[in-house]
């Protein structure tokens, strides 16, 4: 074990070291593993922070078996310190080791019932593992998850802003059940945050993913997906033209209970939505949708509102009361109150004599401030169209496409036959 | 013989000051350009024959300054290698009636060199103009020459082998002109009338123009806002005469300053901002779509035969 141990001390420095550790601790990782709480002293030996790639393998084998409920304090300490303290080349070196670390690290978190003891660590983790903030790694499900079991919504936001672009399984060791966890997990954080857009479109990700057989979580996540559309716009778009075929199909046939929701919820009827809403009731609790679809009835109110603003110039409160079928005068100004402070429509309410007058959209568009954020926005947007065109040439060249391409060439036009190149180079 | 109608080596020593104006330049490739295209027309087949064509220049000579403003076509006569004298004389009266301070100074024609014919010409034009100028227009393009391929030659005495005799000496001239001629022969310049017609290919070249204006104008504000630095630092001596310039120029901008004009430039530069927005988003979503169908075509296996999908 000691010549283990400075092995690892001496190993530690440049790359090519590095390569050679790596080797040398896989040979010896089943022999680590057996050894358990023996490794103990061998942890004290080494320094994490500049040994961190040996410490690593180390602190697998020393909690192979699993910490036992005593231990588990320590467990979660010296991880915890580990992780903060690691370097971040060191640990890229071997991806799957550093991900099952911080599963456990999860897992047992979960077990105790602390999940936000894993919060701050496991978001640490993720800033050193990746190798740019356009990565996805497996933690990142792992972070959110632990973030919706102890409500620290915020904390995800951060981690959620960052656009992925990358996903690269050789540098991350992601397999697609992360993918499709990191877009389910994080359209619920969104939704915790009351971003609807970003939720939507998150759990778009998640059902439209390509997939060649039915998939529970992008079941899952369509039927949240439905909610939220309701909530956010009042209707749910058909499938977008990437959606993969299988998922097109048999997609609406898993989720009966929401689609009727959809259609009571287009005849804008209050009472019809309610009956509907506790017809289904069983069934949206068993998917813990409850508190989404309550949501949903109340975004109704919001939506016949917002349609009185494009019938009406002057409305008195009385009215839309009626029209909307709420208690009172009260409650329709309450309602609308809330709706103007949130921007979701431009109106004035005159108390004395308790009439609402509804306004065109004040933006006028000749400040600086607009300039400027039309500035950044074009700008976002013309480097979103060169990562996209990188990516469309890249497909261009790929193997696959271009013998599709070419068969179907070769059977319509005989005529001017171009040789397809059956040879390019891929990139895979 | 070859040096006394040889290609003036030597520059001209009369301190004649010539100043030509861009019209001439034009009319004259208009002239060669036209004659070009016809004869290539009329369908001689192959390449057309290298065609020369004459004209006369015509200006004001005042004292030492020679200016030369415009010019007309001359007819030749191949068989004489001579001009039309009648010819010239009609076209001379009626450009006199209309520009009467102008006079005929001398002849064009075109090529890459001067050539024998050309001193008999020359000097059948110097009835009219006791020493007239000859510009030569070398056709031919060389993108890697950065001046204009036009010479002006003048007609000199010199003695040679003890013979005096005239031979053509190059001289210099600068372009001059005035703010409507520059802007019509821009005007003309840039119009490419075979397939330029098209909005877009104009539009393109014309935001090309205005892309380089500014790119000039950008560099040439950093060199003095460069220069202003070193100043300020006192790298370099202030020059007063300098400074005022600079300040001058910058007090011309903004020409109105006033709460109404801002609110309304604004309003204008933002509308422009979200066209450009628009556009870029329209061109991003038109990659996007290519992408996903190169893809759905790559990787789906029940992917469209024959282009009809199965819908739910």
């Amino acid at each position: 074990m000691e010549q283990l141990v400075t092995q690892v001390q001496g190993l530690s420095g440049s790359a090519d070291d590095l390569g050679q550790l790596l080797v040398l601790l896989r040979q010896n990782d089943d022999a680590m593993r057996s050894q358990g709480a023996r490794l103990q002293p061998a942890l004290h030996a080494l320094d994490p922070a500049k040994h961190s790639l040996g410490f690593l393998f180390i602190l697998d084998g020393r909690w192979s078996a699993g910490p036992s409920r005593e231990e588990a304090e320590n467990f979660l300490m010296s991880v915890t310190n580990f992780i903060t303290v690691c370097s971040p080349e060191q640990i890229r070196y071997c991806p799957d080791k550093f991900n099952s670390l911080c599963r456990k690290l999860r897992e047992h978190a979960m077990n105790m019932h602390r999940p936000i003891r894993a919060v701050l660590p496991l978001q640490v983790a993720i800033r050193k593992f990746q190798p740019s903030s356009e990565y996805l790694t497996p933690i990142h499900a792992d972070f959110l998850l632990v973030c919706l079991l102890s409500k620290c919504y915020k904390a995800a936001a951060p981690i959620l802003e960052d656009q992925i672009f990358e996903i690269d399984p050789k540098k991350t060791g992601l397999v697609p059940k992360d993918y499709l966890l990191y877009c389910y997990y994080g359209g619920m954080v969104q939704i915790g945050l009351k971003n609807f857009l970003r939720a939507m479109e998150l759990l778009q990700h998640a059902f439209t993913a390509p997939a060649h057989v039915m998939n529970a979580i992008a079941v899952e996540a369509y039927k949240k997906y439905v909610l939220v559309c309701l909530i956010h716009n009042g209707q749910v778009p058909p499938f977008p033209k990437y959606t993969p075929s299988i998922v097109q199909r048999n997609l609406k046939g898993c989720c009966q209970g929401y689609i009727e929701l959809v259609t009571v919820y287009n005849n804008r009827n209050i009472t019809d939505l309610q009956r509907c809403l506790t017809s289904h009731e069983e069934a949206f609790r068993n998917d813990k949708n409850l508190g989404l679809a309550k949501q949903v009835v109340a975004s109704l109110y919001k939506r016949n509102i917002q349609r009185l603003t494009q019938t009406y110039l002057t409305l008195s409160l009385q009215d839309i009361a009626q029209t909307v079928q709420l208690e009172s005068a009260k409650d329709a100004e309450l309602h609308v109150l809330q709706m103007i402070q949130d921007g979701e429509i431009f109106a004035t309410i005159n108390q004395k004599d308790g009439m609402v007058r509804f306004q065109e959209d004040s933006e006028q568009y000749k400040t600086r401030e607009m300039s400027q954020r039309l500035h950044s926005e074009i700008q976002k947007v013309i480097r979103l169209a060169k990562k996209l065109t990188a990516v469309d040439e890249q497909v261009s060249c790929d193997q696959a496409f271009l013998s599709k391409v070419g068969r179907e060439r070769t059977r319509y036009d005989s005529d001017d036959f171009e040789l397809v190149p059956q040879k390019a180079f891929s990139n895979f | 013989m070859a040096s006394s109608s040889g290609a003036g080596t030597m520059s001209s020593s009369s301190g004649l000051t010539f100043k030509l104006h861009p019209l001439v330049i034009v009319n004259i490739s208009d002239h060669y350009t036209r004659l070009m295209a016809q004869a290539a027309a009329t369908g001689s087949a192959g390449i057309p024959p290298p065609l020369r064509v004459f004209g006369c220049v015509i200006g004001v000579q005042a004292g030492r300054n020679v200016e030369i403003f415009n010019s007309f076509e001359l007819k030749h006569d191949a068989a004489t290698d001579s001009l039309d004298r009648p010819f010239l004389e009609t076209k001379q009266e009626q450009y006199k009636k209309v520009f009467p301070k102008y006079d005929v100074l001398g002849w064009y024609s075109i090529g890459a060199d001067i050539r024998e014919s050309d001193m008999v010409i020359h000097k059948a034009l110097m009835d009219i103009n006791e020493s007239p100028v000859y510009l030569l227009l070398n056709p031919a393009i060389n993108p890697a020459r950065k001046e204009l391929p036009l010479s002006i030659y003048e007609s000199e005495l010199h003695v040679i082998d003890g013979v005096p005799s005239l031979i053509f000496v190059k001289a210099s001239y600068t372009i001059e002109t005035v703010e409507a001629e520059r802007i019509s022969v821009d005007h003309v310049a840039h119009i490419k009338p075979s397939d330029g017609s098209s909005a877009a290919t104009q539009l393109a070249a014309h935001l090309t123009g205005m892309h380089s204006a500014i790119k000039m104008l950008h560099s040439r504000i950093k060199v003095l806002h460069h220069l202003l630095a070193a100043i300020q630092k006192g790298d370099a001596p202030p020059e007063h005469a300098l400074l005022r310039q600079v300040s001058s120029l910058v007090r011309r901008l903004p020409a109105i300053d006033s709460p109404k004009f801002q609110d309304d430039f604004l309003m204008e530069y933002n509308d422009t901002l979200l066209m450009t927005y628009l556009a870029t988003i329209t061109k991003c979503s038109n990659t996007m779509n290519e992408f996903v169908e190169k893809f759905t075509t790559a990787y789906d296996k029940q992917s469209r035969r024959g282009g009809r999908t199965v819908f739910v």
